[in-house]
Protein backbone atom coordinates (compact mmCIF):
# COMPACT_ATOMS: atom_id res chain seq x y z
CA UNK A 1 0.00 0.00 0.00
CA UNK A 2 1.38 3.12 -1.24
CA UNK A 3 2.09 6.12 1.69
CA UNK A 4 1.00 8.33 -0.81
CA UNK A 5 -2.23 6.90 -0.88
CA UNK A 6 -2.58 6.90 2.69
CA UNK A 7 -2.04 10.42 2.68
CA UNK A 8 -4.32 11.24 0.35
CA UNK A 9 -7.40 9.42 2.85
CA UNK A 10 -6.12 11.01 6.20
CA UNK A 11 -5.80 14.70 4.47
CA UNK A 12 -9.93 14.40 4.89
CA UNK A 13 -10.83 15.94 8.60
CA UNK A 14 -13.06 13.07 9.06
CA UNK A 15 -11.29 10.40 8.28
CA UNK A 16 -8.89 11.75 10.30
CA UNK A 17 -10.49 12.05 13.42
CA UNK A 18 -12.13 8.25 12.41
CA UNK A 19 -8.20 7.01 12.69
CA UNK A 20 -7.64 9.32 15.92
CA UNK A 21 -10.74 7.04 17.48
CA UNK A 22 -9.65 4.06 16.07
CA UNK A 23 -6.05 4.29 17.85
CA UNK A 24 -7.76 3.45 21.05
CA UNK A 25 -8.44 0.12 19.06
CA UNK A 26 -10.80 -1.19 16.72
CA UNK A 27 -14.58 -0.92 16.61
CA UNK A 28 -17.49 -1.21 15.10
CA UNK A 29 -18.95 1.27 12.62
CA UNK A 30 -21.98 2.01 14.61
CA UNK A 31 -19.55 3.30 17.73
CA UNK A 32 -17.22 5.10 15.42
CA UNK A 33 -20.29 6.94 13.73
CA UNK A 34 -21.50 7.57 17.43
CA UNK A 35 -18.62 8.60 18.97
CA UNK A 36 -18.00 11.04 15.87
CA UNK A 37 -21.56 12.21 16.26
CA UNK A 38 -21.59 11.16 12.30
CA UNK A 39 -24.78 9.22 10.61
CA UNK A 40 -23.63 5.76 9.94
CA UNK A 41 -23.60 5.32 6.59
CA UNK A 42 -21.62 8.95 6.52
CA UNK A 43 -19.04 7.09 8.57
CA UNK A 44 -19.22 3.75 6.35
CA UNK A 45 -18.50 5.97 3.37
CA UNK A 46 -15.29 7.02 5.04
CA UNK A 47 -13.88 4.27 6.31
CA UNK A 48 -14.59 2.61 3.08
CA UNK A 49 -12.34 5.50 1.53
CA UNK A 50 -9.46 4.42 4.32
CA UNK A 51 -9.79 0.40 3.51
CA UNK A 52 -8.90 1.20 -0.02
CA UNK A 53 -6.50 3.25 1.12
CA UNK A 54 -5.04 0.50 3.03
CA UNK A 55 -5.43 2.54 6.44
CA UNK A 56 -8.11 0.25 8.01
CA UNK A 57 -9.16 -3.25 7.59
CA UNK A 58 -12.17 -4.72 8.71
CA UNK A 59 -12.21 -7.36 11.39
CA UNK A 60 -15.20 -10.66 12.30
CA UNK A 61 -14.48 -10.62 16.36
CA UNK A 62 -17.20 -13.18 17.88
CA UNK A 63 -20.36 -11.54 15.78
CA UNK A 64 -19.03 -8.39 15.44
CA UNK A 65 -17.53 -6.48 12.48
CA UNK A 66 -14.41 -4.11 14.01
CA UNK A 67 -13.15 -1.29 12.02
CA UNK A 68 -8.87 -1.40 13.18
CA UNK A 69 -5.73 0.35 11.92
CA UNK A 70 -3.68 -1.78 9.33
CA UNK A 71 -0.25 -1.26 10.65
CA UNK A 72 1.15 -1.63 6.87
CA UNK A 73 -0.04 1.40 6.32
CA UNK A 74 1.68 3.17 9.02
CA UNK A 75 4.97 1.75 8.35
CA UNK A 76 4.88 2.95 4.99
CA UNK A 77 3.69 6.41 6.45
CA UNK A 78 6.70 6.22 8.60
CA UNK A 79 9.72 5.46 6.45
CA UNK A 80 8.54 8.50 4.28
CA UNK A 81 8.46 10.35 7.71
CA UNK A 82 11.41 8.99 8.73
CA UNK A 83 13.42 10.61 5.53
CA UNK A 84 12.95 13.98 6.47
CA UNK A 85 13.19 13.42 9.77
CA UNK A 86 16.52 12.07 9.27
CA UNK A 87 17.13 15.01 7.25
CA UNK A 88 15.94 17.37 9.78
CA UNK A 89 18.35 16.24 12.49
CA UNK A 90 21.18 16.30 10.13
CA UNK A 91 20.49 19.63 8.89
CA UNK A 92 20.39 20.52 12.73
CA UNK A 93 23.48 19.16 13.42
CA UNK A 94 25.19 20.84 10.36
CA UNK A 95 23.90 24.19 11.59
CA UNK A 96 24.79 23.64 14.85
CA UNK A 97 27.95 22.67 13.86
CA UNK A 98 28.24 25.96 11.86
CA UNK A 99 27.30 28.08 14.47
CA UNK A 100 30.21 26.72 16.30
CA UNK A 101 33.05 27.15 13.45
CA UNK A 102 32.07 30.86 13.23
CA UNK A 103 31.03 31.39 16.99
CA UNK A 104 32.71 35.21 17.73
CA UNK A 105 35.35 36.09 19.61
CA UNK A 106 35.92 32.24 21.54
CA UNK A 107 39.11 31.32 21.42
CA UNK A 108 39.47 29.61 17.89
CA UNK A 109 41.14 26.08 19.25
CA UNK A 110 42.88 25.41 15.97
CA UNK A 111 40.25 22.83 15.34
CA UNK A 112 40.87 20.48 12.28
CA UNK A 113 38.24 20.28 9.65
CA UNK B 1 22.22 19.19 21.92
CA UNK B 2 20.25 16.94 19.65
CA UNK B 3 17.33 17.71 17.66
CA UNK B 4 13.56 17.10 19.20
CA UNK B 5 11.89 15.98 16.42
CA UNK B 6 7.59 15.03 17.13
CA UNK B 7 5.73 13.26 13.90
CA UNK B 8 2.44 13.23 13.67
CA UNK B 9 2.04 10.96 10.93
CA UNK B 10 -2.04 11.81 10.63
CA UNK B 11 -1.61 15.46 10.13
CA UNK B 12 1.55 14.38 8.01
CA UNK B 13 3.56 16.93 10.05
CA UNK B 14 7.39 16.63 11.44
CA UNK B 15 7.70 19.34 14.25
CA UNK B 16 11.48 20.00 14.87
CA UNK B 17 13.12 21.92 17.71
CA UNK B 18 16.54 22.77 18.75
CA UNK B 19 18.26 25.01 20.89
CA UNK B 20 21.73 26.36 19.82
CA UNK B 21 24.08 28.39 21.49
CA UNK B 22 23.92 31.82 18.75
CA UNK B 23 21.70 34.85 18.94
CA UNK B 24 18.90 35.17 16.90
CA UNK B 25 20.12 37.03 14.13
CA UNK B 26 23.36 34.54 13.97
CA UNK B 27 20.78 31.76 13.42
CA UNK B 28 18.83 33.98 10.86
CA UNK B 29 21.66 34.49 8.84
CA UNK B 30 22.80 31.22 8.92
CA UNK B 31 19.09 30.68 7.12
CA UNK B 32 18.68 33.74 5.13
CA UNK B 33 22.09 33.74 3.27
CA UNK B 34 23.36 31.83 0.78
CA UNK B 35 27.25 31.61 1.47
CA UNK B 36 25.76 30.68 4.93
CA UNK B 37 22.86 28.68 4.29
CA UNK B 38 24.96 26.21 1.84
CA UNK B 39 27.57 25.31 4.78
CA UNK B 40 24.84 23.41 7.02
CA UNK B 41 21.39 22.35 4.48
CA UNK B 42 23.09 19.09 3.53
CA UNK B 43 22.46 16.22 3.82
CA UNK B 44 25.38 15.47 5.48
CA UNK B 45 27.57 14.77 2.57
CA UNK B 46 25.67 16.65 0.16
CA UNK B 47 26.57 20.20 -1.58
CA UNK B 48 24.20 22.82 -1.14
CA UNK B 49 24.48 25.85 -4.10
CA UNK B 50 22.34 28.20 -4.27
CA UNK B 51 21.42 30.05 -7.21
CA UNK B 52 18.81 32.77 -5.86
CA UNK B 53 17.61 33.71 -2.71
CA UNK B 54 15.21 36.96 -2.80
CA UNK B 55 13.87 36.39 1.10
CA UNK B 56 10.95 38.70 1.38
CA UNK B 57 7.10 37.67 0.97
CA UNK B 58 7.18 36.45 -2.94
CA UNK B 59 10.76 36.21 -3.25
CA UNK B 60 11.96 32.63 -4.64
CA UNK B 61 14.98 30.61 -3.19
CA UNK B 62 16.61 28.31 -6.06
CA UNK B 63 18.79 25.35 -5.23
CA UNK B 64 20.55 21.94 -5.93
CA UNK B 65 21.64 19.53 -3.66
CA UNK B 66 24.42 16.94 -4.90
CA UNK B 67 25.56 14.10 -3.27
CA UNK B 68 29.36 13.73 -2.85
CA UNK B 69 30.98 12.11 -6.36
CA UNK B 70 30.95 9.80 -7.74
CA UNK B 71 27.73 10.04 -7.64
CA UNK B 72 25.63 12.43 -10.27
CA UNK B 73 22.42 12.99 -8.77
CA UNK B 74 21.09 16.31 -8.93
CA UNK B 75 17.57 17.19 -6.74
CA UNK B 76 16.36 20.91 -7.40
CA UNK B 77 14.18 22.86 -5.24
CA UNK B 78 12.74 25.74 -5.70
CA UNK B 79 11.17 27.63 -2.11
CA UNK B 80 9.01 30.94 -2.10
CA UNK B 81 9.01 32.73 0.85
CA UNK B 82 5.54 33.85 1.96
CA UNK B 83 5.86 35.39 5.36
CA UNK B 84 9.30 37.36 6.84
CA UNK B 85 9.91 38.96 9.61
CA UNK B 86 13.38 39.34 10.99
CA UNK B 87 14.46 38.16 13.05
CA UNK B 88 11.92 35.54 14.24
CA UNK B 89 9.34 34.13 11.89
CA UNK B 90 10.74 32.76 8.55
CA UNK B 91 7.49 31.35 6.61
CA UNK B 92 8.16 29.09 2.78
CA UNK B 93 6.77 26.47 1.03
CA UNK B 94 9.63 24.15 -0.56
CA UNK B 95 9.01 22.36 -4.00
CA UNK B 96 11.04 20.13 -5.72
CA UNK B 97 11.54 21.40 -8.99
CA UNK B 98 14.21 21.29 -12.08
CA UNK B 99 17.07 23.39 -12.93
CA UNK B 100 15.13 25.95 -14.45
CA UNK B 101 13.25 26.49 -11.46
CA UNK B 102 9.94 24.76 -12.64
CA UNK B 103 8.15 23.51 -9.72
CA UNK B 104 7.24 19.75 -9.78
CA UNK B 105 2.96 19.47 -8.76
CA UNK B 106 1.99 18.21 -6.04
CA UNK B 107 5.55 18.47 -3.90
CA UNK B 108 5.01 21.90 -1.99
CA UNK B 109 6.10 21.02 1.84
CA UNK B 110 4.73 24.43 3.65
CA UNK B 111 7.32 24.94 6.26
CA UNK B 112 7.64 27.55 9.29
CA UNK B 113 10.58 28.67 11.09
CA UNK B 114 10.55 30.26 14.51
CA UNK B 115 13.33 31.57 16.00
CA UNK B 116 12.74 32.55 19.75
CA UNK B 117 15.54 33.85 22.13
CA UNK B 118 16.79 32.09 25.24
CA UNK B 119 18.62 32.95 28.12
CA UNK B 120 22.23 32.97 27.80
CA UNK B 121 22.15 34.11 24.02
CA UNK B 122 20.23 30.52 23.04
CA UNK B 123 17.99 30.78 20.25
CA UNK B 124 15.28 27.84 19.82
CA UNK B 125 14.47 27.25 16.51
CA UNK B 126 11.18 25.53 15.98
CA UNK B 127 10.35 24.23 12.56
CA UNK B 128 7.12 22.85 11.27
CA UNK B 129 6.65 20.61 8.06
CA UNK B 130 4.12 19.86 6.37
CA UNK B 131 3.61 17.06 3.27
CA UNK B 132 1.40 17.27 0.83
CA UNK B 133 -2.24 17.43 1.00
CA UNK B 134 -5.06 15.60 -1.08
CA UNK B 135 -5.39 18.51 -3.53
CA UNK B 136 -1.99 18.07 -4.37
CA UNK B 137 -2.26 14.14 -4.89
CA UNK B 138 -4.99 13.91 -7.07
CA UNK B 139 -3.78 13.20 -9.69
CA UNK B 140 -2.69 9.70 -10.29
CA UNK B 141 0.24 10.82 -12.06
CA UNK B 142 1.25 13.48 -9.03
CA UNK B 143 0.40 10.44 -5.96
CA UNK B 144 3.07 8.76 -8.38
CA UNK B 145 5.59 11.34 -7.77
CA UNK B 146 5.43 11.56 -4.22
CA UNK B 147 6.11 7.47 -4.13
CA UNK B 148 9.15 8.74 -6.64
CA UNK B 149 10.20 11.16 -3.67
CA UNK B 150 9.82 8.55 -0.86
CA UNK B 151 12.21 6.21 -3.35
CA UNK B 152 14.84 8.71 -3.87
CA UNK B 153 14.92 9.78 -0.11
CA UNK B 154 15.35 6.26 1.06
CA UNK B 155 18.22 5.96 -1.66
CA UNK B 156 19.69 9.33 -0.16
CA UNK B 157 19.35 8.13 3.21
CA UNK B 158 20.68 4.69 2.26
CA UNK B 159 23.85 6.36 0.49
CA UNK B 160 24.67 8.14 3.26
CA UNK B 161 24.62 5.45 5.48
CA UNK B 162 26.98 4.00 3.05
CA UNK B 163 30.20 3.65 5.28
CA UNK B 164 28.39 4.22 8.34
CA UNK B 165 27.63 0.53 10.11
CA UNK B 166 23.84 0.78 10.36
CA UNK B 167 22.45 -2.46 8.36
Amino acid sequence: MSAARALAALSEPTRFRIVEVLRGGPRPVGDIARRLRLRQPQASKHLRVLSEAGVVERRAVAQQRLYGLREDAFRDLDSWLRTFERIWCERMEGLERTLEEERPRKRKAGRSK
Amino acid sequence: MKARVTKNRARRELLVEQVVRASRERVWDSWTRPERISRWWGPMGCTTTVYAMDVRPGGVWHYCIRPAPPATDEWWCRAVYEEVTRPSLLVYTDAFSDARGTVKPGTGMPTRVEFAERPSGRTKITIVTRFPTVKDLDAAEERGMVQGFIEMFERLASDLAGGARDG
